[in-house]
């Protein structure tokens, strides 16, 4: 079972309730809930915010894919997962991804949950632009996307 | 043929709009696309490197959301999407 979503933050706020409620339920033995938020400091840089910005079909498009290859790649077939990505500007503390499984056993929730995170960073299309206590901003390096 | 870009990421600094318009030939490719955006960098932002480097590094996203390859055809008036090297979570 799967929920994806972007949450345009110009439309609506990002609820971490709804995550756990997605996720709940007694076919699981084991739950993990993942918050991105915005850090003060990035490579000796003040950091007073940032803006996401993403492509939302091809986001959503790799988040179904990342969930379907859990399958394959982890041996994780009984499982639910919420996730959300903001879109917009996002202050210091504040969410910007939530990432919440759940499965029958601990060890593939944080293997799932892991796994997650690690390829929405290597290829769902969503950018930064970090915001500085100078009134500086630039967008960061990324990663170049897979051409096939 | 009237190709909309798709701003995203890093290439929205290429303009105040969401979005630019080229004309580009029949039977033009994503080779030939990438060329004529950083043409636009050169006649409109004097050349900028970082500007051009983000272009060089991009990859790009057809009107039914796929990845398309740099020998994509491009065949009639359509919008594309400008993928920059990427990095949210």
């Amino acid at each position: 079972m799967l929920h994806a979503k972007i949450i345009n933050l110009s439309k609506e706020k990002i609820k971490p309730e709804n995550a756990e409620e997605f996720i709940s339920s007694s076919k699981f033995g084991a739950s993990i809930v993942f918050y991105g938020t915005v850090r003060e400091n990035n490579e000796n840089k003040k950091v007073t915010g940032i803006t996401y910005d993403s492509h939302d079909e091809l986001v959503i498009k790799s988040f179904k894919e990342i969930y379907n290859e859990a399958e394959q790649k982890l041996n994780i077939k009984e499982k639910s997962v919420f996730i959300e990505h903001v879109k917009g500007y996002v202050g210091l503390g504040e969410i910007s991804i939530v990432i919440a499984v759940a499965c029958p056993h601990r060890s593939e929730a944080y293997d799932l949950s892991r796994y997650i995170i690690e390829e929405i960073k290597k290829r769902s299309p969503i950018w930064k632009k970090e915001h500085y206590e100078n009134n500086d901003s630039e967008w960061l390096k990324g990663n170049p996307i897979q051409t096939y | 043929m009237k190709i909309k870009l798709e701003l995203f990421g890093a290439s929205k600094d290429l303009s105040d709009k969401e979005f630019l318009e080229f004309n580009l030939e029949e039977k033009s490719s994503i080779k030939e696309l990438r060329k004529t955006i950083i043409n636009y960098v050169d006649q409109n932002f004097k050349g900028n490197n970082n500007l051009k480097k983000i272009i060089e590094t991009s990859a790009f996203c057809s009107e039914d959301n796929n990845i398309i390859s740099e020998n994509y055809q491009i065949n009639k008036d359509q919008k594309i999407g400008i993928i920059p090297p990427i990095g949210g979570g």
